[in-house]
C-alpha cells in the first residue's frame, strides 16, 4: 500500500511518515502543494494524507484538483482547525475522512486502515486467499492456522498481493504500491522479496499460491 | 408601560390641561366683557336720564306719567329705571319694574352721597340676577336725586351657559380625537423602531452579517439604524479579527503540539534504541522552545494592546545603538554564516525607550540573518533624513512578494516562502517591530524583490535639543 503524505511541517510528516512505514506502508512525503498534486496525479497511490495549510497551493486546491482528474484514491485531511465547518469544507471538497491535529498514532493509523479497506472493492477486514489469512489490523499473517512471521516489506508485498487475488500484477504495478519514490526500478528487488515470501508461505505445502507469470510479473491465486 | 401608550398618554394629558386653561381663561374674559358691555349701556342709559333731568331743569319730580310725557326717550329703554330722593325713598319708577321692589342699597346711597357711581348685582330667588348702576344728580354740591338704572343679567347668562355646554362637549371630542390621532402618529412613529429592536435581536443572537435595513428618509430614525448598521460592522469587523487571531494562535499552538504528540506516540508504540527516545525529546525541547517563544510574544502583544507595557521616553543615540546590537549579531551571524556589517552611520537622537528600540532592530537583524541564504551578507545603516532618522537592515536573502509586504506585519501571518524556508519563526516578530515603530510616532518601511532581498526601515522622528 502507497502513501503520499502532504505536510509542509517537517517533523510532523517525518514523524506520520516512520508511522506508516512502521506498518509496512510505503510512504512519499512532500512538503509543497503544487508539487504534491503532480505527484499524486502521475502515481497510483493507495492513500493520500493531505494537510490543509501548504505552500503552493492549499490542501483543499490539491484534493479539488485530484477530484477534478477523477483520481477516487482515499484522501485523509490533516488540521489544525478543529471548527465544524472546517471539517464540512475539507469534505465536501472530496476527502473521505478529516483528522485534527493533534491526533494518536493509533487514530491515524485506525483511520488509514479504515479508508484503504474503503478503497478496496471487496472489504473483509481479514483477507483470505484459500487458507492464507492476513489481517490488517493486527497485521498477522498465518496459513493453515499457524502463525507465519513476515518482515515489513514481506508484509507489504503479501498484502498487495492479498488485496488483488487473481489478477496480474506486473513489477511496475508492484513497485508502485509497495515502494515508494526512492524505488530503483532498475534492481531485481521484487523478485528477491517474491521469493522471500514464496520461501515463508509456499515452501513446503503442496499448494503454491505464489504464481510466476512469465514475462508480466506475479500472481496470487488458490489454484 | 410600552412608549406608545406613554407618549399618547402625555400628549393626552398635557392637551386636556391646555383645553381646561384655554377654556376657563375663554369664559372669565368672556363673561366678563359680557358684564362690561352691560355696565358700558347701563351708564350711557343713566348718564342720559341724568342729562335730560339737568338740561331742563330739576323739576320736583313727583310723577312718572309726567316725567314720561315730558321725556318720552325714557319710555323706549330696554331697562327699568328708579329715581330716589336722597333719603333713599324711591320718588320716581319706570312702568316695567311694577312686579318689583328694588331697594336702594346702603353702599349705593353712601356712594351718591360721595358723588359717585356705582355698579351692583342684585340676585332675587327663581329670577335672573339684575345689574344696577347707581348715579348721583347733584346740584351746588348737594345731593338732589339718585337715578338708578337697571337690566336682567339673563341673556348674558343664558350666553355663558350655552358657552359651558359647548365648552363641555367640545373638549372630550376633541381630546379623544387628538388621542386617536396621538395613538396612530406615535405608532406611526414608532414602528421602525420595532424594527430596528427586531433587527438587533436577530443580530444579537449572533448573527453578526446581518444589517438593518435602512428608511429611505434620512430622518432621526435613519440615522439611528445608520449609526447603528455603522456599529455593527465595527464590531464584526474586531469579532473577525479577534477570530482570526484566536484562531491563528491556536493553529500556531496546534503545530508544536501535534509534533511532541506525534513523536512521542510514536516513539513509546514499541521499545527503541535509546538514541530514538533521545532524539524525541530533543525535538520535543525545540517544541517547547518554540511555543514559549509564542506564548511569550503573544503575552507582549496582548499586554501592549491592553496598554499595560511601560516605554520610557528619554534621549536615545542611535548610533551607539546600532554599534551594540551589530556586536551582538556579528557574533550570531557567524554561527550562521551570514556577515552582519555597518554601512553608513549617521549621528542621530531620538527620543524612546532605548530597550524596546534595541529589541526593535534586533528583531530586524535576525529576521535579516534567518531568511538569509548561507553566506549572505546583513548591512545595517542609520541616515538622517530631514526631521527623521531612517534605521534601515538589508539583507540579500529570500525577499517578499508585493502581494504579502503589506501582510507581513499582521500577526501570525508568514509567507509561504517563509515557512519553507526556516520553521523557527512565529509570525509575530514584525507585528511586535511595528508595534513598537508605532509607540515612537514611527513607522516600518519595507522594500523587497522576491529572491533578491529585503529592506526593513524604522523611521523615526528626530528629537529636536534645545540650542
Amino acid at each position: 500500500m502507497r502513501v503520499l503524505v502532504l505536510e509542509d511541517e517537517t517533523k510532523v510528516g517525518c514523524f506520520i511518515q516512520r508511522a506508516l512505514e512502521e506498518e509496512s506502508y510505503a510512504v512519499d512525503l512532500c512538503e509543497d502543494g503544487a508539487k504534491g498534486l503532480e505527484m499524486a496525479l502521475a502515481t497510483d497511490y493507495d492513500l493520500l494524507v493531505v494537510d490543509v495549510m501548504l505552500p503552493g497551493m492549499s490542501g483543499l486546491d490539491v484534493l479539488k484538483n485530484i477530484r477534478r482528474e477523477r483520481i477516487q484514491t482515499p484522501v485523509l485531511i490533516l488540521s489544525a482547525q478543529s471548527q465544524i465547518d472546517q471539517r464540512v469544507k475539507g469534505l465536501d471538497a472530496g476527502a473521505d475522512d478529516y483528522l485534527t491535529k493533534p491526533f494518536a498514532i493509533d487514530e491515524l493509523l485506525a483511520r488509514v486502515r479504515a479508508l484503504l479497506r474503503r478503497g478496496a472493492t471487496e472489504s473483509p477486514g481479514v483477507l483470505q486467499v484459500d487458507d492464507l489469512m492476513l489481517n490488517p489490523a493486527t497485521r498477522e499473517v498465518a496459513r493453515g492456522g499457524q502463525r507465519i512471521e513476515l518482515t515489513l516489506k514481506e508484509y507489504a508485498l503479501l498484502e498487495y498481493l492479498m488485496r488483488h487475488t487473481g489478477r496480474v500484477l506486473t513489477r511496475p504495478m508492484i513497485s508502485e504500491h509497495v515502494w515508494n519514490q526512492d524505488f530503483d526500478t532498475f534492481t531485481n528487488v521484487i523478485d528477491v522479496y517474491v521469493n522471500y515470501l514464496r520461501n515463508k508461505i509456499d515452501r513446503g505445502r503442496t499448494k503454491k499460491l505464489i504464481h510466476t507469470i512469465r514475462g508480466s510479473g506475479y500472481m496470487l491465486k488458490a489454484d | 408601560m410600552p412608549l406608545r401608550v406613554r407618549l399618547t398618554l402625555w400628549y393626552g394629558t398635557v392637551l386636556a390641561l391646555v383645553l381646561i386653561v384655554f377654556s376657563i381663561m375663554l369664559y372669565a374674559i368672556t363673561a366678563r366683557n359680557l358684564r362690561d358691555t352691560v355696565d358700558e349701556s347701563l351708564e350711557d342709559t343713566a348718564t342720559t336720564a341724568v342729562r335730560l333731568l339737568e338740561t331742563n331743569g330739576f323739576l320736583p319730580l313727583i310723577d312718572e306719567e309726567v316725567l314720561l310725557s315730558q321725556f318720552p326717550e325714557l319710555t323706549r329703554i330696554d331697562k327699568f329705571f328708579q329715581i330716589f330722593s336722597p333719603s333713599g325713598t324711591i320718588t320716581i319708577r319706570s312702568p316695567n319694574i311694577k312686579e318689583h321692589e328694588v331697594p336702594l342699597s346702603r353702599t349705593a346711597l353712601d356712594a351718591a352721597f360721595a358723588g359717585k357711581s356705582i355698579y351692583e348685582s342684585a340676585k332675587y330667588p327663581k329670577e335672573p340676577p339684575l345689574r344696577l348702576i347707581s348715579m348721583p344728580i347733584m346740584y351746588r354740591g348737594n345731593l338732589l336725586y339718585i337715578v338708578q338704572v337697571g337690566t336682567s343679567m339673563e341673556s348674558v347668562g343664558e350666553t355663558l351657559h350655552r358657552f359651558l355646554i359647548l365648552v363641555l362637549v367640545a373638549i372630550p371630542i376633541a381630546l379623544s380625537v387628538s388621542l386617536a390621532g396621538g395613538w396612530f402618529l406615535a405608532g406611526r412613529a414608532l414602528r421602525p423602531v420595532d424594527r430596528i429592536t427586531l433587527a438587533a435581536q436577530r443580530i444579537a443572537a449572533g448573527d453578526l452579517s446581518q444589517r438593518l435595513s435602512i428608511p429611505v428618509a434620512y430622518d432621526e430614525i435613519g440615522r439611528l439604524a445608520a449609526t447603528f448598521n455603522n456599529m455593527i460592522g465595527r464590531l464584526d469587523a474586531s469579532f473577525r479579527q479577534i477570530r482570526q487571531f484566536t484562531s491563528d494562535a491556536s493553529h500556531e499552538l496546534r503545530t508544536p503540539l501535534t509534533v511532541m504528540k506525534g513523536e512521542t506516540d510514536l516513539v513509546l508504540r514499541k521499545s527503541r534504541p535509546l538514541e530514538d527516545y533521545k532524539a524525541v525529546l530533543e525535538s520535543n525541547l525545540e517544541e517547547i522552545d518554540r511555543m514559549t517563544r509564542i506564548v511569550d510574544e503573544l503575552l507582549f502583544l496582548s499586554r501592549a494592546d491592553m496598554g499595560e507595557v511601560k516605554v520610557e521616553s528619554m534621549p536615545v543615540v542611535l548610533q551607539s545603538l546600532v554599534e551594540d546590537v551589530h556586536r551582538q549579531a556579528k557574533l550570531l551571524g557567524q554561527e550562521r554564516n551570514v556577515e552582519v556589517v555597518l554601512g553608513t552611520i549617521t549621528p542621530v537622537i531620538v527620543q524612546g525607550d532605548d530597550l524596546r528600540l534595541r529589541e526593535l532592530l534586533l528583531n530586524l537583524v535576525e529576521n535579516a540573518m534567518k531568511y538569509s541564504n548561507p553566506g549572505g551578507k546583513v548591512e545595517i545603516s542609520l541616515l538622517r533624513d530631514g526631521q527623521e532618522a531612517r534605521l534601515s537592515v538589508t539583507d540579500h536573502g529570500i525577499g517578499i512578494a508585493p502581494a504579502d509586504q503589506k501582510k507581513i506585519f499582521q500577526r501570525f501571518f508568514r509567507t509561504d516562502v517563509a515557512r519553507a524556508h526556516t520553521k523557527k519563526g512565529t509570525g509575530l516578530g514584525l507585528a511586535i517591530c511595528a508595534w513598537i515603530a508605532d509607540l515612537h510616532k514611527g513607522r516600518v518601511e519595507v522594500k523587497s524583490d522576491l529572491g533578491q532581498g529585503s529592506t526593513f526601515t524604522v523611521v523615526l522622528p528626530l528629537v529636536t535639543l534645545p540650542a
